[in-house]
């Protein structure tokens, strides 16, 4: 079981989504993919979009404005 | 499907070494803003009687837009580029809402022989519209925001949107230039029309609410439709 | 009292809202504007007025071009930035998003990280303004006040809108990323 860190810290919308997605897609079920944000619409679109795959999803707020979007790839 | 996440997703140990910045609570800051802008516009209101709802909309709009990540630019960007139609349809939601409330307004002063407000924002349309709307859709999703998002996220302290608002605002000079040759060669080809001359007041507001409702459902089915491949 | 784990502040202030909150929101205070400025809300429209402060600051004059002649332009100009409602509330939708982050305590200053974002920030916001001045307006002046106030000119501008998105993805895809 991987974890993978994406550094997505001062990158504009929508990249941090496109990227997470593109990573995830190389991962395996039971992967970790650990997306570090700093764009509030990227702390909703991306949640929602691996959510809306069936995929584990949690946000942990690591600092002021920063946001780590935890992923367990499901299927 | 929902599951309760009692255990949480197993991370490793190593993650967790990682040292956290102690977060700083910026609530005062807040407050110190809140109570300058308040301040702001009570002077506002001494000097020019008409300047403090501008300013008060202008800061609930800016609240509200970014408490709510609301982005027009994502609304017409994602269908295509992650197949989401989540922010399409709450634009959607804000048409139809808006159609009702505006007609009402432009109605009430219609009926009472007054003049309608707010006729100036039914303007000519022309290969100008088109070429315009064109134009700015692209500019949009290139700078990672539209006109409101770009003032709001250099309020969220994104410095790549200053530089977005520098250069927008070079370009509207440049188009106000430009714009007495559009004028005269394009838009006067046009015409504007207000849905109500042609179909009535009830018929404008329902015709345009049937619109808005059918693409509600084209893009529920959008997004869905993705879903649909996955399992096949 | 933790502020931080009280439910109000929480619900109100900290938590991101749902979009549809913002939508009905949005939705008030535009029939809200409507009713107390006689117009609907704009924002681009602003820009270009800021762009012609500017220009005479650096002694440029917008006086003879066709944009600027009508009297009510003129007036707009010579009365300057604080007497001019749509400007106050541009600077009004900044500031509130501040104080929206700060109160949420989520501000961040996100500095420019590559050569490549000045270049989508340079060109984007270069065709935003431009098409926003020959369109009527951008995604608020001709988008959302535009369809919301019954004109087809909303609609025709909402469908090119949409395939400028498209074009931008692409590009955005293929040399922004």
């Amino acid at each position: 079981m991987k974890e993978v860190e994406l550094d997505c810290l001062g990158e504009a919308c929508p990249i941090p989504l496109v990227k997470a997605e593109n990573k995830l897609k190389e991962m395996e079920i039971g992967d970790v993919l650990i997306v570090q944000i700093d764009h509030s619409c990227a702390m909703k679109n991306v949640p929602e979009w691996a959510r809306k795959e069936g995929h584990n999803v949690e946000i942990e707020e690591v600092d002021d404005g920063e946001w780590e979007v935890i992923i367990e790839k499901v299927k | 499907m929902d599951e309760p996440k009692a255990t949480g997703i197993q991370r490793s140990s190593t993650r967790t070494k990682r040292v956290r910045k102690k977060k700083k609570n910026q609530l005062p800051f807040g407050i110190a803003v809140l109570v300058l802008a308040v301040l702001f516009g009570i002077m506002l209101g001494t000097r020019n009687q008409g300047m403090p709802i501008f300013w008060i909309t202008g800061l609930a709009f800016g609240y509200i837009l970014q408490r709510s990540r609301f982005c027009f630019t994502a609304s017409m960007r994602d269908p295509f580029l992650t197949g989401s139609t989540s922010l399409t349809r709450t634009v959607l939601t804000a048409f139809a809402i808006t159609t009702i409330g505006f007609a009402a307004i432009k109605y009430g002063a219609f009926v009472k022989g007054l003049p309608i407000p707010g006729q100036s924002y039914v303007v000519p349309i022309s290969f100008a519209t088109a070429a315009g709307a064109f134009m700015f859709g692209v500019g949009m999703v290139i700078a990672g925001g539209c006109a409101s998002g770009t003032l709001m996220r250099i309020g969220e302290g994104f410095t790549m949107q200053i530089i977005s608002l520098f250069f927008f605002i070079v370009g509207s000079l440049w188009g106000a230039h430009d714009f007495g040759w559009w004028k005269l060669n394009i838009i006067l080809k046009g015409k504007a029309i207000f849905l109500p001359d042609i179909f009535g007041w009830i018929g404008a507001v329902v015709i345009q609410l049937l619109i808005i409702a059918m693409l509600w459902i084209a893009a529920d089915k959008w997004e869905n439709r993705k879903d649909q491949k996955e399992f096949t | 009292m933790d502020i931080k784990k009280n439910k109000y502040y929480k619900l109100w202030i900290k938590d991101a809202w749902p979009y549809i909150t913002g939508a009905v929101l949005l939705s008030l205070f535009q029939i809200i504007t409507l009713t107390t400025t006689g117009n609907p809300w704009g924002v681009s429209g602003v820009l270009a007025n800021w762009g012609a402060w500017i220009y005479e600051a650096f002694g440029g004059s917008v006086d003879k071009w066709y944009y600027f002649a009508s009297e009510g332009a003129q007036k707009t100009l010579e009365s300057g930035f604080f007497n001019h409602g749509g400007s106050l509330r541009n600077l009004g939708i900044i500031v509130g998003a501040l104080i929206a982050t700060l109160l949420a305590s989520g501000f961040k200053i996100k500095k420019i990280k590559s050569l490549k974002q000045i270049i989508a920030a340079v060109l984007g916001g270069l065709l935003m303004g431009y098409g926003a001045r020959i369109g009527f307006g951008c995604n608020i002046g001709a988008l959302f006040s535009g369809i919301a106030s019954l004109s087809l000119s909303g609609w025709v501008y909402a469908a090119f809108l949409f395939f400028g998105a498209i074009a931008g993805s692409k590009l955005l895809v293929k040399y922004f990323m």
